[in-house]
């Protein structure tokens, strides 16, 4: 498991992905003059940028590291001489997850690095009424790497059914979507409000697509880290039990179809 | 115990609207250790689905096999082959070298003996030179030579290889004929698909002729020579040293060669006129 993930890491570096990052991470040295056009709020809107810049960034990782990983071994033909060697395939795609999952923790500490110094560069020059909370960036930073780390999942999960790109990017994307959405769409079918204007069949079938869906609202703390607002402590502990249990989930359904597929 | 030992493997895929192709039809195989098996069939004939079986890259719908007596649906059956695919690709974004040191990981190879065993592999395939280029820089040929290579690394006991000489050229071809006979020589098994006769015809101890998945044949391949003799060619040099060539059937072989000497002739030499491992196989798969 861990050579598979050597070899991923080691195949996203000379594919030049991390060059391309570090081109994107230019933008960075943007924030400073973008948020002073912001006269009161400079230090909150670079926090914004900066933050919004990096999940950007992880969700253009997932969606096509996750996406196209395992689709590119099949496509290549690789997949004959690697899961010819004496690997299972749990080790295979675990291997594989876990390569992806370091470099989104790699790309997101570089960039976050990248950010500190943004958001150092704007408190500066315009300082704020209410300091930077670094703590509760970090915080942020964190929670936005679980939830790109859990959509590789979902991506990883979506190529071992498919037999080309297609499903999982453009299914990653669809899950990332709804993913944002599905808290105000369940609540709203719920809600007092909708109960005459829904019917029964769609709000079981929102309620089962609430459960489905992986749940991402809970891992955005960017408004934590603009306004220096203490998240709640049990809610992070729920929302990193969340991310373990989905993604334990998902990798064991991954692992459940890959150990089935055939390599014609 | 055999080396790979086959027993009534079937496979029949799936296609669209319902359609299914019985690509294996209840194959039986055991090859010995220290043998080397030729598997030769026309493009199609289910050879390469045999092997994907073996190696556990699909499921048989029917049947089992075994590699050195372990099952091949585990991942332990491996650890004791050497595995090249039919037309290989590696990751390209590795060199020779970082490739083999990843497969020598994961047959659990460490240390001095996985920098040695490389450093061998390469020379005996010449690819020490280009080792730190990246794979995807190396021509067809190169490409495959690192299929031997990591095919070669781990010295296993079982050589599994889908057409070994496709895309190489007669230098190529050369060395790949060299490096099974030498395996042979060592006592391992080689178990290796093509539809070159010849091939089989100069490194093979058996011949298993494949068609339409069904196994059509299974003999060593001097028997099958031997059956295929339709006469010999005798030399026959004269007192005035003239040399008479004469095709004979068997049955006249001992008369003629009895009057030759009889009338103060020498034989300079007899030679088997048969038919070749080539027309022996176009008669096998009915063309």
């Amino acid at each position: 498991m861990l050579n598979i993930m050597m070899v991923t890491l080691k195949g996203i570096f000379r594919d030049r992905v991390f060059q391309g990052i570090m081109a994107l991470a230019v933008l960075f040295l943007f924030i400073p003059s973008a948020a002073s056009l912001s006269m009161r709020q400079v230090t909150e809107l670079s926090v914004t940028l900066s933050l919004s810049l990096i999940s950007f960034i992880l969700l253009l990782l997932s969606v096509f590291l996750g996406g196209t990983s395992l689709w590119r071994d099949i496509e290549r033909r690789y997949s004959y001489s690697v899961l010819s060697l004496p690997l299972r395939r749990s080790s295979y795609v675990l291997g594989r997850f876990l390569g992806l999952a370091l470099f989104m923790l790699l790309t997101s500490t570089v960039l976050g690095l990248a950010s500190c110094a943004a958001i150092a560069v704007s408190s500066t020059l315009y300082p704020a009424e209410r300091p930077v909370v670094w703590g509760f960036l970090l915080l942020a930073l964190v929670y936005a790497t679980l939830k790109y780390v859990l959509l590789v999942a979902v991506a990883l999960l979506l190529s071992t059914v498919s037999t080309s790109f297609f499903l999982p990017i453009f299914g990653t994307i669809c899950t990332y979507l709804a993913s944002g959405i599905s808290q105000q769409v369940y609540e709203y079918v719920h809600s007092p409000a909708a109960a005459q204007a829904v019917s029964p069949m769609l709000k079981q079938a929102v309620t089962v697509a609430y459960y489905l869906i992986p749940n991402l609202a809970g891992f955005d703390l960017k408004l934590n880290a603009i306004y220096g607002v203490a998240p709640n402590p049990g809610g992070l502990a729920l929302t990193a039990a969340y991310f373990l249990t989905y993604t334990a989930i998902l990798l064991g359904a991954s692992i459940l179809v890959f150990n089935r597929r055939e390599m014609k | 115990m055999y080396a790979l030992e086959i027993r009534g493997l079937g496979k029949t895929f799936r296609g669209k609207k319902l359609r299914t192709v019985e690509a294996l039809k209840g194959i039986d195989l055991c090859v010995e250790q220290g043998e080397v098996l030729g598997f030769l069939g026309p493009n199609g004939a289910g050879k390469s689905t045999t092997i994907k079986c073996l190696m556990g890259l699909i499921r048989p719908t029917v049947g089992s096999a075994t590699i050195l007596g372990r099952d091949i649906a585990s991942a332990e059956a491996r650890t004791s082959v050497g595995y090249l695919p039919e037309n290989p690709a590696f990751y390209d974004y590795l060199s020779a070298e970082e490739y083999l040191l990843f497969v020598g990981r994961a047959f659990g190879m460490q240390g001095d003996l996985l920098s040695r065993r490389c450093e061998e592999v390469l020379k005996q395939l010449e690819l020490w030179e280009p080792r730190r280029r990246l794979i995807r820089t190396y021509s067809k040929g190169m490409v495959q030579r690192v299929g031997l290579a990591q095919v070669l690394l781990h010295d296993p006991e079982v050589y599994i290889l889908d057409e070994p000489m496709s895309g190489l050229d007669p230098i190529g071809r050369a060395l790949v004929k060299e490096i099974v006979l030498d395996l042979k020589r060592r006592g391992k098994c080689v178990f290796f698909s093509t539809h070159i006769t010849d091939d089989v015809e100069k490194v093979c101890d058996r011949v298993a002729v494949i068609n339409h998945g069904e196994l059509k044949v299974v003999d060593r391949v001097e028997n099958i020579l031997m059956r295929g003799t339709e006469g010999y060619a005798v030399s026959i040099a004269a007192a005035d040293g003239s040399v008479e060539e004469r095709v004979v059937a068997e049955a006249q072989l001992q008369g003629v060669i009895s009057d030759a000497v009889a009338a103060g002739r020498s034989i300079l030499k007899v030679e088997p006129r048969r038919k070749s491992m080539e027309a022996f196989f176009l008669d096998i798969v009915g063309h």
